[in-house]
């Protein structure tokens, strides 16, 4: 695994584009949002199940980056700063009203759709239910799990997410591991033995 | 990294996530406006919002349609009958709400601070009122005590003719707690509950939460029929006309 996603060059575009977007050149952004509007997305979903306000989520990052960008360090990767402002909106979505308003107000405007009868995948079936298990940790456990293998962050940037030393982020692994390994053999075994048991 | 480590990253490799929304576009929409966006504060933006809002009113509306195109505030509720630049654009499009919501029980039944009206009761400092109208209404099938910088109460009726759909939800709302903001609905109409002046806003329009600090919008074809007295924002929410909405906001008892 790669210690930045991005390559030298794109590195150095990044720089480039945040720089200008420091100065108030909103076009500059946009490529950057682009860039990292999937990985915030997914982060936010993981988070808090719902596409809709993992959506929000990602607005209201992008949205927030962009109005406190004087402070970042350009030096420094975009990502983990922003799944670290994606992290604390997550969190604090996931304790809010406004959830609960909005998850109420969604039962007016749904409608049945087609039934689900779409025939998932193994790998699916497998991976949410490796999700349901994540769920069943408390959330900065969740949260580093996300981080590390469902986004697949390096430790170092996994750190910089959590503003925490490296040596933190694997401690916290192993101690989240442990966990979810016991989560796994409890609830889900078949994740245990494998898609071919 | 371990087998196990391995395993997790093929394993979450799988993971069948939504389609990743077009945030930047939305992001840019709401930047483009504003040349120094952070030099401007979240007060000042709204200062602005509203005045160009009241200015639109002013130059392009007919002096009879004058009056209730102003911003409406009830309770802690506002309305903004025209939409606000630059953040009117709807996030998704929605489906009628008339519709079956076939998911509304799984989801009404995760969704935080559940209580009975009991609890709720005696959470609250003020009374929860229930509506004696329609005679066979009963009590609420579900009813909810949530912290929104204030104990906000929300009751829900769901349809007996389709227990999976959502016939009403009544929200008290004290005063304090985040917020709620419509803007452009369809239809806005000025009534009153008991005496006292009411909005009825038909959708579909969006609806913004806000604490100051956390903003969001959602995009609602439901009707809503907004009054207040001293203490409480009431919210009503229904598929029902304004006529039965008035009945059952008129028959709210201890």
């Amino acid at each position: 695994m790669t210690k930045d996603h991005l390559s030298g060059e794109a590195r150095l575009d990044e720089i480039t584009l945040i720089r200008q977007a420091v100065n108030g050149d909103a076009a500059s952004w946009e490529p950057l949002m682009l860039s990292h509007q999937q990985a915030v997305f997914r982060f936010a979903y993981l988070i808090l199940g719902d596409p809709d306000e993992a959506e929000d989520v990602a607005q209201e990052t992008f949205l927030r980056a962009w109005n406190h960008l004087n402070r970042f360090d350009s030096s420094r990767p975009l990502r983990p700063w922003l799944l670290s402002i994606a992290s604390n909106l997550a969190s604090n979505r996931r304790r809010s009203a406004g959830r609960h308003l909005a998850a109420l107000t969604r039962a007016f405007r749904d409608e049945p759709g087609e039934a689900e009868i779409e025939e998932r995948s193994a790998e699916r079936i497998e991976s949410d239910s490796l999700w349901q298990a994540v769920k069943n940790l408390d959330l900065a456990d969740q949260q580093i799990i996300y981080l590390r293998y469902f986004l697949e962050l390096p430790v170092e940037e996994t750190a910089q997410v959590l503003s925490v030393a490296e040596g933190t982020v694997k401690s916290r692994l192993s101690r989240a591991l442990e966990k979810l390994r016991k989560v796994i053999q409890q609830d889900f075994p078949l994740l245990v033995e494998g898609r071919n048991a | 990294m371990n087998e196990f480590e391995n395993r997790l990253i093929d394993i979450a490799k799988g993971m069948d996530y939504p389609p990743t929304p077009d945030i930047a576009r939305f992001v840019s929409t709401r930047l483009r406006p504003a040349k120094s966006p952070r030099l401007m504060s979240r007060k000042l933006v709204w200062s602005l919002t509203i005045l160009l809002i009241l200015l639109s009113s002013l130059l392009l509306i007919p002096p009879a349609r004058a009056a209730i195109l102003e911003i409406i505030k009830i309770g802690i509720v506002r309305i903004f009958p025209q939409p606000i630049i630059p953040t009117a654009e709807p996030i998704q499009t929605i489906k009628p709400s008339t519709a079956t919501p076939i998911s509304s029980m799984p989801f009404l039944e995760t969704i935080a601070g559940k209580t009975t009206l009991e609890d709720a009761q005696n959470q609250v400092s003020f009374p929860i009122l229930l509506p004696t109208y329609p005679a066979d209404i009963g009590e609420p099938d579900y009813v909810f005590v949530q912290n929104a910088d204030g104990n906000m109460t929300i009751l829900v009726w769901l349809d007996p003719q389709n227990p999976q759909a959502v016939l009403l939800s009544l929200h008290f709302v004290p005063p304090g707690s985040w917020a709620i903001e419509k803007v452009a609905p369809t239809v806005i109409e000025e009534t009153t509950v008991n005496g006292v002046r009411a909005i009825w806003a038909v959708g579909p329009y969006p609806l913004r939460f806000t604490n100051g600090n956390l903003e969001f919008t959602r995009i609602i074809n439901g009707n809503v029929l907004i009054w207040a007295d001293d203490t409480l924002t009431y919210r009503l929410e229904t598929d029902m006309s304004l006529e039965e909405a008035l009945k059952i906001a008129e028959s709210l008892e201890p």
